[in-house]
């Protein structure tokens, strides 16, 4: 019965695929097409949030590891470049790779030395982490020159044989954003859809089972979050350079509230909805100029309730309703035959 | 690859000129003066405060007929005191167009994020009440030309400060308290400054986080090692909490430095517990000018109270950035930048608003001690 | 460093470390009964203190009134929020309650920086600015206050565990809560007790606290991350370790704060409760002296 259940859904998948995939096509050209600096603001907003989000999809979604330290990984990422192009006068293509690297390595460190003991300490151990992160930026003045942020962060700069390019308009910035979330966000794909995907979801459904099959937990758990982290340092540099600025804000609890609320509501563990539900609580909110505590107000309700009723989020509401239906008609139908 | 940059390049360019055609359009209509200024947290009242000054300004000018025979509005956005904030807040309005000039910022680390941006998009930035001495080293001569500021540095408020107390022989064990901003670190460098031309250093030097609940660590500290003054820079809200904490915990020591007098709890003033404190700002609305005491008694007709050196820089330094507009006879950025340059604007308190070479107006410093009770004015120097 | 220097030091630790407690126990007791995190029990802190600052500011209520109304009401919407939500996610995973308790946190908070701004308030009651000293140490009322409420509240609750029906049964669900519904405990009825007493604890605590700082919204949010820090040290679950976990940190923010500096000692909250946890996650005090 799931056999027929599940060919009649994945009829109609593909065609919903690539209506998806042009509308978000369309998307994205708009704040190119545009004129209006708003849009392309927005836009680089939108693209960062996206992957941020799925980054977080790919450790909470799939892997089944509630991550507090995503905001430190930002943070990483953001300072790591800051510091590395403002002190030591490095390109920022290579400083941000560095930021994501080291976000990667704190994200290991953490998760190694908790994961060994339970799922439990994880969560707690990510959120020590961010703590401690947001103290050494706040505090760690010499290096980090504390509440008053680094200002006034450079410009990348594009040299290609005779084209020179800076980077320092939102049209070009969001240009940037763009090649960075459609590469970032395609890369996760492939990881998902690959086997070590299937890993990650096996380990998150049912461990020990994935123990017996001869898979050591531990190892790919520790490639999800390393992976999820330099992603999401990468968005850090990235958004700290858009910015000019970086400053302890960005270890805010807000991002870790706006990446929860992206993936639980677009369902953890799906990788489309994510991708919209991220898309559509980046540009919504904006556009219905809601001011941040409304916002973060109304995020909360929808936690709550999605904790209530849809646990699985959007797309887990939609799969239960596709099931349900062809269940019901299913079940009409044999009726019929006997 | 390359093409496709070159044709956004072309698209930027097509944009460009649209953002140009927008501006054009925008030559009748009120002119619009873009404002950030912590609105909320614990730097509000002072945000308030300096939107009530500028305020007061425009509503001055525009009742005369406005400027350019058009009437000036201000658009105030929060920035919280934060700097990231204050970066996002001011690219958005600046990229929206259809200002002429920025005004203020009110802190100084946000001061310090929004030059860049500011130079970015060249218009005139009026920096009313942030005290950072980075400020104006880096404007001017000294990097961004549009930044232009109006209340003296914290180097030379520290000086005359310094000076004083140097005077009444209370320079030798003073103990720095400052929150750990540009603001409160330029007051504890200029502190030091001051004294080591004078071959004296501080006792101890303290930076604590904005909003810091508890200070009874600093405090028991100061306990042992008995500063005879204690010099503070930090927010109306968190020198409440240190001066309430001071008397909770017995340390009766004259507080120095850029302390808000009209902020503290009038028990405690009339008490006679901070008797012997003294304190550096731009102003008092007790210097007894004719233009002065006029600007005074507007002021409290209008909000019911007297204004503080926060309401005053931002309404001097606001008809001070009017009257540029006025003579430059247009809206166009670099005519207002070099009209500014040539500034001759009379203050209140007598002698004129002209800027450096760093764009630094040198305003006055003026001292307050507490004593039975009540502040008073004990000197005003010129910056 | 002097005798009297330390002696103040002492106190001064003492007195805050008191106030933690109250709200780690309270975290304590809460995740003690329902497996459940609860996130947004800073913001009960945060409206307790906010309660206070509109009773004894706006309305004029005197200080001891004040608390009273500030517990009573802290109790009942602690009973409320076990009816309403917690009671849903009792035996769920636990990122379940974890999401949404951070849910809930999000739109208290949220919800009184809407109404109230972030800007700082200061409360006043008849004891501001009144001193109490004592062989050279000087203690202000309000801060002596919070820490005799914070004693008085855990010797009440000491006894209620030892001696009521109630506080038995208590004790019987966080220990085994299958045993405890085979000998006829309402299980139901234990845990809205529990929980109204957790939440009536940071209430306490942000009515004691709210005369000592300002009252912002934002306060919850960084105190419950320390209260975690807290929890953890002493171990999860485990009343008396958080208690004697929360002493430890303010002596240690006391006398760290002193004599380097008030960062060092956060800094160090934190990483102990992460060498806590990966060394020794069952907390300091372990579970022999559990409820």
């Amino acid at each position: 019965m799931t056999a027929s259940a599940g060919w009649t859904i994945h009829s109609i998948q593909p065609i919903l695929r690539s209506l998806l995939a042009l509308a978000l096509a369309a998307l994205a050209l708009a704040p190119l097409l545009s004129a209006n600096v708003y849009v392309q603001t927005l836009g680089v907003s939108a693209c960062l949030f996206a992957t941020m989000a799925m980054a977080f999809n790919l450790v909470y979604g799939y892997t089944g590891l509630l991550c507090f330290a995503q905001v430190a990984f930002l943070g990483i990422g953001g300072y790591t470049a800051a510091i590395l192009v403002t002190r030591l006068g490095w390109s920022f293509w290579v400083a941000a790779p560095v930021g994501g690297l080291l976000a990667a390595i704190a994200g290991l460190v953490v998760a190694f030395s908790s994961l060994r003991l339970s799922r439990h300490s994880f969560g707690i151990a990510t959120l020590a982490a961010a703590l401690l992160c947001t103290i050494v930026a706040r505090d760690w003045v010499s290096l980090t020159r504390g509440s008053m942020g680094i200002p006034g962060l450079p410009a990348p700069e594009i040299h290609l044989g005779s084209l020179d390019i800076v980077i320092n308009n939102p049209y070009r910035f969001y240009g940037l954003s763009l090649i960075f979330a459609v590469g970032a966000i395609a890369f996760l794909h492939r990881i998902i859809h690959s086997r070590i995907g299937r890993i990650f979801v096996s380990i998150r459904e049912n461990e020990p089972l994935a123990i017996s099959q001869g898979i050591d937990p531990l190892r790919y758990k520790l490639l999800s979050v390393g992976l999820s982290a330099f992603v999401t340092g990468l968005c850090g540099a990235l958004m700290v350079f858009n910015l000019t600025i970086v400053d302890p804000s960005i270890l805010d609890f807000y991002y870790t509230e706006t990446m929860l609320i992206m993936v639980v509501i677009g369902g953890p563990g799906h990788f489309w909805s994510v991708l919209v539900s991220s898309l559509v609580f980046s540009i919504l909110p904006e556009l219905l100029r809601f001011s941040t505590d409304l916002r973060l107000v109304l995020y909360g309700l929808l936690l709550i309730a999605a904790m209530l009723v849809f646990p699985k989020g959007i797309a887990g509401l939609l799969e239960k309703r596709g099931t349900d239906f062809w269940h019901k008609r299913l079940a009409a139908g044999r009726g019929q035959v006997s | 690859m390359k093409r496709n940059l070159r044709l956004n390049g072309a698209l930027a360019a097509a944009g460009l000129c649209l953002m140009t055609a927008g501006a054009i359009a925008q030559q009748s209509g009120p002119i619009k003066i873009a404002a950030t200024l912590p609105l909320s947290g614990g730097a509000a009242n002072f945000g308030q405060a300096a939107r009530n000054g500028a305020d007061m300004a425009l509503a001055e000018v525009n009742g005369a007929g406005g400027v350019l025979s058009r009437q000036v509005m201000m658009d105030v956005q929060d920035n919280r005191c934060n700097p990231t904030e204050a970066v996002k807040v001011v690219t958005q309005m600046l990229s929206d167009g259809g200002y002429s000039a920025l005004f203020d910022g009110l802190c100084s680390s946000v001061v310090l994020a929004s030059m860049p941006v500011v130079d970015r998009a060249q218009i005139p930035y009026m920096v009313a009440t942030a005290s950072a001495t980075a400020i104006s080293e880096k404007s001017g001569v000294g990097g961004s030309k549009w930044t232009f500021k109006f209340n003296p540095t914290d180097a030379s408020m520290a000086a005359a400060m310094v000076s004083w107390l140097t005077e009444k022989g209370l320079a030798d064990k003073i103990a720095f308290l400052g929150e750990d901003t540009d603001f409160g670190r330029s007051g504890g460098d200029g502190f030091k400054a001051a004294l080591k031309a004078r071959g004296k250093a501080l006792l101890s030097e303290d930076y604590y986080q904005q909003g810091t609940a508890d200070f009874s660590a600093t405090l028991t500290k100061y306990r042992t090692s008995r500063p005879g003054v204690v010099g503070i820079y930090a927010l109306a809200s968190d020198q409440q909490n240190i001066v309430n904490q001071m008397q909770a915990f017995g340390v009766k020591v004259p507080l120095s430095g850029r302390v808000q007098t009209d902020s503290i709890a009038k028990e405690l003033l009339e008490s006679g517990f901070l008797d012997g404190t003294s304190a550096v700002q731009p102003y008092s609305p007790e210097i007894d000018t004719p233009k002065n005491q006029a600007f005074v008694a507007a002021f409290k007709a209008k909000y019911g109270s007297a204004p503080n050196s926060i309401s005053y820089s931002a309404y001097e330094s606001m008809r001070t950035l009017l009257d540029a507009i006025q003579r430059a006879g247009s809206t166009e950025p670099e005519k207002i930048r070099t009209a500014l340059t040539q500034a001759k604007f009379p203050t209140l308190l007598g002698g004129e608003v002209s800027f450096d070479e760093y764009n630094l107006a040198h305003t006055f410093a003026v001292i307050f001690q507490i004593e039975g009770g009540k502040a008073k004015v004990v000197g005003l120097s010129k910056t | 460093m002097d005798a009297e220097f330390a002696l103040q030091l002492l106190v001064n630790g003492l007195t805050i470390g008191l106030i933690y407690a109250l709200v780690a126990s309270g975290l304590s007791l809460v995740f003690g009964i329902l497996n459940i995190v609860n996130f947004a029990h800073g913001e009960f802190y945060m409206l307790g203190a906010m309660l206070a600052y509109f009773v004894a500011g706006t309305l004029g209520m005197s200080y001891w009134v004040t608390v009273v109304v500030v517990v009573l009401a802290a109790g009942a919407i602690g009973a409320l929020l076990y009816d309403i939500l917690l009671q849903r996610f009792e035996g769920s995973n636990v990122e379940r309650g974890v999401l949404a308790t951070l849910g809930l946190s999000m739109v208290l908070q949220n919800g009184a920086i809407f109404l109230f701004s972030t800007t700082p308030r200061l409360t006043r009651t008849e004891y501001s600015f009144k001193i109490w000293e004592f062989a050279g140490v000087t203690l202000p009322l309000t801060r002596l206050f919070a820490a005799v409420l914070s004693v008085i509240a855990f010797a009440l609750t000491w006894w209620a565990l030892q001696a009521t029906q109630t506080g038995r049964a208590i004790r019987g669900v966080s220990q085994n809560r299958e045993a405890a519904l085979m000998v006829g405990i309402d299980p139901k009825r234990v845990s809205r007790i529990a929980v109204a007493a957790g939440i009536a604890f940071a209430g306490l605590a942000g009515a004691a606290l709210a005369p000592v700082y300002s009252v912002h919204p934002t306060m919850g949010f960084a105190f419950v991350f320390k209260a975690f820090a807290i929890v953890i040290i002493g171990g999860l679950g485990n009343f008396q370790g958080a208690a004697l976990a929360a002493l430890l940190v303010g002596m240690v923010e006391s006398f760290v704060g002193a004599l380097a500096s008030l960062v060092i000692a956060d800094a160090i909250t934190f990483a102990t409760m992460l060498l806590v946890l990966l060394m020794r996650p069952e907390g300091l005090f372990g579970r022999g002296v559990r409820l």
